[in-house]
């Protein structure tokens, strides 16, 4: 063995610092190449892993908050057509109040020119009276030619008024 | 005149031996290269891991994308348990081979040296001593072609592996598991087979043993064969009379296509070393049914 091994150049000085080349290098690599690129490795992954873990998060939270906001539109859709339909009716409810008011109140002007139109008429009715007797009482005074008194004039206004009255 | 007759191998670096450099004492071309790998791997690893962020730039993208890659692979051959505690070994042990592969393949590794000078600026790499040996010695050699560094890695990594496999099983587990009955056995059966997984346990200490030889040679048989290759090839225009000109365009022409399969080799041995390193580590490390 020994002469095969001086036959291909063995050589102990050689040798031993051959090895000690070798173990700086195991030593080195492994401390400053292995170690901080393998910690780097394992820092990423977990990152990845993380991102990962965050992203089903965010997407269950993204699909909660999408229920959320449908269900929201649901509500807001349904009291929409609530309050459409309540407006709708309060509308119908107003407007049939408001026509019943504008019934009465078209009656109550009916009503009063009614009355007005039948004071005027008692009052004209009135006047013609006083008129017709003041001619009456002119036209007696002129053909008889006798000056009349208070009495007579009484008189005959009254009688007047009573056969205009009739 | 062409003669194929004259073609013999032309060994790379002039021999299997990695001669020492004649101005730096005993410290070897090899060492030399190891040192200037050594220096080129940590640097760079430096540069890409000094400020790390969770977005990383070009660098740190590479050597994240490598050691991701490994440790992949790690783990799919030792497990998830055992991963961490070899990962760094074995990454270490890839790495290393690669890049020093891989450098000899640069120009100038293993043709620039001292030796018997034919020219202002050339040596004669197949000139011979009187002892004959080759005189000539490259200012660089592959650290990979040299036993002294193969063997230093199978001997860190048989360090390694001894000391994980009684981390894992203990001294009593380890022992058992590699003398003690396999398949579940129980009963008299069990005992009858006795011997023979004790017979089997000797043969698997003497592989244990033979294991740095087996790992260390195959990987300097890849590489000093592929040096040598591209050294003959380098100078077979010369070796077959190829005319000056052409023998210097041949020198170029024909380790071409040889360079690329180095390439190749060059990852193919660093991944059948350290895949072996795994599965050795797997071996030692599994626990049986019965433990």
């Amino acid at each position: 063995m020994e002469g095969i091994l001086q036959t291909f150049g063995l050589d102990w000085p050689k040798f031993i610092s051959q090895v000690i080349i070798v173990l700086l290098v195991y030593f080195i690599l492994s401390k400053y190449a292995f170690g901080p690129v393998l910690a780097m490795l394992e820092a990423r992954r977990s990152r990845i892993a993380e991102g990962e873990s965050n992203l089903k998060a965010i997407e269950a939270e993204l699909s909660r908050a999408e229920e959320k906001v449908q269900g929201m539109l649901n509500q807001a859709n349904l009291d929409a057509e609530r309050l459409i339909t309540e407006a709708r009716e309060s509308a119908e409810a107003v407007r049939g109040q408001k026509t019943q008011e504008a019934i009465k109140e078209a009656q109550s002007i009916i009503e009063k020119a009614r009355e007005a139109s039948r004071l005027e008429h008692e009052s004209a009715m009135n006047e013609l009276r006083r008129d017709f007797g003041r001619l009456v009482i002119d036209a007696t005074s002129k053909v008889t030619g006798k000056v009349l008194d208070d009495g007579d004039q009484k008189r005959i206004n009254e009688e007047t008024a009573g056969q205009v009255a009739l | 005149m062409v003669s194929f007759a004259t073609i013999s191998p032309l060994l790379a670096a002039g021999g299997i031996n990695a001669p020492a450099i004649p101005a730096l004492g005993w410290i070897s071309n090899s060492i030399v290269v190891a040192v200037i790998v050594t220096v080129g791997v940590l640097a760079f690893t430096r540069m890409a891991t000094k400020r790390m962020e969770l977005i990383p730039g070009p660098r740190q993208n590479f050597v994240e994308y490598l050691i991701e890659f490994l440790y992949g692979q790690v783990e799919g051959i030792v497990g998830k348990h055992v991963a961490p505690k070899a990962f760094p070994l074995l990454a270490t042990v890839f790495i290393f081979i690669l890049a020093s592969n891989w450098f000899g393949l640069l120009p100038g590794v293993g043709t620039v040296g001292f030796g018997q000078s034919i020219g202002p600026v050339s040596v004669d790499p197949s000139f011979k001593d009187e002892a004959g040996n080759y005189t000539f010695v490259p200012l660089l050699r592959p650290a990979t072609a040299d036993l002294n560094m193969t063997l230093a890695l199978a001997v860190v990594f048989m360090a390694v592996w001894f000391w994980l496999s009684i981390r894992e099983l203990g001294v009593w587990g380890t022992l058992v598991h590699i003398f003690g009955p396999k398949g579940g056995l129980h009963g008299a059966l069990k005992y009858m087979l006795m011997p023979i997984f004790m017979f089997v346990g000797v043969v698997e200490v003497v592989s244990i043993v033979f294991r740095p030889m087996s790992l260390s040679l195959r990987l300097l048989g890849n590489i000093f064969a592929g040096e040598t290759l591209l050294h003959t090839m380098a100078h077979l225009g010369e070796k077959i009379g190829l005319p000056g000109w052409v023998a210097a365009i041949s020198a170029v022409v024909f380790p071409l296509p040889f360079y690329f399969m180095e390439i190749l080799v060059g990852a193919l041995q660093a991944t059948v070393f350290s895949l072996l390193c795994a599965v050795y580590i797997k071996l030692a490390t599994t626990h049986d049914e019965e433990h």
